[in-house]
């Protein structure tokens, strides 16, 4: 059993190795190309647009990596049922907050820089959205994860989301418990 | 002979897996928590989660492998961190590396005072910014307002020049004499921006006091909002004092007319980014710490990469545009 799941293990790594060249930015693109044809499509209506974008956000995201690193220390504070609501959570609260923003896209350019390899299985895409008054630098820190790679912050004008978010979850943890949290989150989602 | 390599190194360094491993895992989930994972998610969820940074080490030296068996914290300081400064936290407990790395924060002492400023900038932006710039927008299209910021740019030049000197910046400050001499020339006084197309490629140099500190080493103090300017820090509280010295518009008299053109500047830097500002407030929980951490980031972002550009000054600076 152990020699076959090690087998399994080699034939992924192997099949994985020749991706590192250029695969971190190539799936960013394929992914954002993917989005703004979706923003671009004239046909569909914002319900369409919106299941569609659902769709490449899931493949293009980790959440759990995301709702992980967003809680930092607190993640093991919560219970292994609650960390997956959390996810759920954290998910809703970032389509609800950006898809609006995402929609009201018009005919910004995306220019995708360069990527910088942090480790083997890290690396940052730094792309530009170029409008027509200024330029938003827009990095996609991504992360290999089983086989493929998979974003797991975004970096917006030097800021991290992640980091933003982890600071607030902090602030919030420092004065609740977990359930509070939750609590906190489930508010919000269902707000307007 | 690269596949045998990778094969070699993975098994080399897999079995080992997470020495500090606190949950009895099963076998195959230490031998390959990240392919593992995918598959059985819930049953080592636990393991995946301590494990997760091993496989990293097929690039580190020995050395480096002893930090990263640590623990999970790794990749929180890895992915803002270059990796030579990795080797700092190593060594460190998980836990230590969360609260103690580059956890991007500022103290806040005065936290009732600014949130109260918080409030009132708020109200400002809200009740009196927005509405003027949205009325100024039907009226002014957007090309003349974009010309107007430039003008207002290329007035900063003193202060970005005298900083980029100050930072020992040379390439900085004669790519912004350049700049001021091109665009006030060939730009019309400055409403156009001729020197950031492509021939000429010299681009802004956000520069300015505070950072100039940073990068001497001087903290950033701790969080002040101030009412009307907005979020600082007591160290770029030194900005005030270099507008209120270097900008030109500061030495327009009598008074109301320079407040008249300073609010001018305001209304038009707000017409062209309208939804900024109520971005970040409705996708925070809580809108004021999460100001309060994008500054801290900012900054601290401003000050590394104006820090990581000495050594190779030929890069052209940063492409956000912020005054």
């Amino acid at each position: 059993m152990k020699k076959k799941i090690a087998c399994v293990v080699i034939i992924l790594a192997l099949n994985s190795a020749p991706a590192y060249a250029g695969a971190p930015l190539d799936m960013v693109r394929v992914n954002v190309d993917k989005v703004l044809a979706v923003l671009r499509d004239k046909q569909l209506g914002k319900e369409a647009k919106t299941e569609r974008l659902e769709t490449i956000y899931k493949s293009m995201f980790d959440e759990e990596e995301l709702s992980r690193r967003a809680l930092g220390r607190n993640w093991k504070k919560l219970n292994p049922a609650q960390q997956q609501e959390f996810v759920d959570l954290f998910r809703r609260l970032l389509e609800k907050a950006y898809i609006d923003k995402i929609l009201d896209y018009t005919n910004e350019k995306v220019d995708f820089t360069k990527e910088i390899i942090i480790s083997p299985d890290q690396a940052e895409v730094q792309t530009k959205v170029i409008t027509s008054s200024r330029q938003v630098p827009i990095f996609y820190r991504v992360i290999m994860k089983g086989g493929a790679w998979k974003v797991y912050d975004v970096v917006i004008e030097n800021v991290s989301l992640v980091q933003n978010y982890r600071s607030q979850f902090n602030s919030i943890m420092a004065k609740n418990t977990p359930a509070q949290l939750l609590d906190i989150l489930r508010k919000r989602v269902k707000q307007k | 002979m690269k596949r045998f390599l990778l094969l070699a190194m993975l098994s080399a360094l897999l079995p080992p897996g997470c020495a500090h491993n606190p949950y009895p895992a099963s076998p195959a989930a230490t031998l390959a928590p990240r392919y593992y994972a995918q598959t059985a998610v819930p049953a080592v969820f636990h393991a995946e989660e301590v494990c997760l940074e091993s496989p990293n080490i097929t690039a580190a030296s020995p050395n480096e492998r002893s930090g990263l068996d640590s623990g999970s914290g790794d990749s929180y300081f890895a992915l803002r961190a270059p990796a030579s400064e990795r080797k700092d936290v190593e060594d460190k407990s998980a836990d230590a590396e969360l609260e103690g790395e580059q956890e991007v924060s500022i103290a806040d002492p005065l936290e009732p005072f600014n949130r109260a400023m918080f409030h009132f900038n708020d109200k400002l932006y809200f009740w009196v910014l927005k509405p003027v710039a949205q009325g100024y927008n039907k009226i002014v299209p957007e090309g003349a307002r974009i010309s107007v910021q430039n003008f207002f740019s290329n007035l900063g030049f003193p202060i970005r020049f005298l900083s980029c000197l100050l930072q020992a910046d040379f390439s900085g400050a004669a790519t912004e004499l350049g700049r001021f001499t091109v665009n006030t020339v060939w730009g019309i006084g400055g409403l156009l921006d001729p020197s950031s197309g492509k021939e000429l490629n010299l681009q802004k140099q956000e520069a300015d006091m505070g950072q100039t500190l940073g990068i001497y080493g001087v903290g950033q103090g701790f969080y002040i909002v101030w009412p009307f300017i907005g979020p600082s820090s007591a160290r770029d509280s030194i900005d005030i004092a270099g507008e209120y010295f270097l900008y030109p518009v500061s030495y327009i008299r009598p008074w109301y007319a320079w407040l008249g053109v300073r609010g001018y500047e305001d209304v038009n830097y707000t017409s062209l980014r309208i939804g900024d500002y109520e971005s970040l407030k409705e996708t925070a929980i809580d809108p004021y710490v999460a100001l309060r951490n994008a500054y801290a980031q900012y900054r601290l972002q401003k000050i590394k990469a104006k820090k990581s550009l000495k050594p190779a000054p030929s890069r052209p600076g940063g492409v956000t545009f912020e005054r």
